[in-house]
């Protein structure tokens, strides 16, 4: 059986939740809420659209034998820690 | 001329028991924080002024913790009962339907904005009677639109006679 990459893509609820969530934990006040969840939609939808892609990337043994969902957390770890917000000692 | 009926500050504030506005202090200024997500409430309580006679409305200053562009909506509510109403004050609530107003955010956050609520529903409020004000940031946009991201910190409120 072939592992997914990625989970799924969000329903309209969780990315609500999204939208909720940044805005309570950063500074989005440049852009409106729908622009703020239009972001969130779109960066949900390239995820999606772009998660084989990132899986073929992966290198062996991790890309065989890491789950979904951990390859989704190292994208995420990579991606707070280029962003400035993930400390050294993990969260 | 306007006639300043009440001025409704934070640190006089009183909240329920969910959903309600964070007090909190912005640059040592005391504020009442309304989340851009969900409702959230704050009530005061005073008694009517004598020589109430006009048209009511409620002035609220806020300023924005981030946001530079979109609109803030918020509602009030008037709850007013006098001597001998038959309202168990004990047991339940008792508010006139919520009034509503919005207003664009200033292109600075921390600027200072105003927006007036005319309350129409005043809940036949006369002087003397016991008042309760209820004021919520319509986050979810169901009287109308707010879209600004980010905390709303309302300064100070006034209860306006025109």
């Amino acid at each position: 059986m072939q592992i997914p990459p990625c989970m799924a893509v969000l329903d309209s609820t969780a990315r609500q939740a999204i939208r909720d969530i940044l805005m309570r934990a950063r500074n989005v006040g440049a852009v409106n809420k729908p622009d703020l969840r239009a972001a969130i939609d779109a960066t949900d939808a390239w995820i999606d659209s772009n998660a084989a892609s990132y899986n073929t990337a992966l290198p062996e043994p991790f890309k065989s034998t890491a789950t979904a969902q951990e390859k989704t957390i190292l994208f995420c770890f990579v991606a707070l820690k280029r962003a400035g917000i993930l400390p050294d000692q993990g969260v | 001329m306007a006639t300043t009926r009440a001025v409704l500050t934070p640190e006089s504030a009183h909240f329920p028991a969910s959903n309600f506005a964070g007090f909190t202090t912005v640059n040592g200024r005391p504020a009442l924080a309304f989340d851009a997500a969900t409702d959230e409430t704050a009530y005061w309580t005073l008694a009517a002024p004598q020589g109430l006679a006009g048209a009511l409305s409620l002035v609220v200053s806020f300023i924005m913790a981030s946001a530079t562009t979109g609109s803030v909506r918020f509602q009030a509510a008037v709850e007013a009962v006098t001597a001998a109403d038959a309202t168990d004050l004990d047991a339940g609530t008792s508010f006139d339907a919520a009034n509503s107003a919005g207003g664009t955010v200033p292109g600075t956050a921390g600027y200072l904005q105003q927006v007036t609520i005319t309350l129409t529903n005043a809940d036949s409020i006369a002087a003397g009677d016991y008042v309760r004000i209820a004021l919520n940031r319509d986050a979810d946009g169901t009287s109308g639109t707010d879209d600004a991201t980010g905390d709303c910190y309302v300064l100070a409120v006034e209860l306006r006679e025109a």
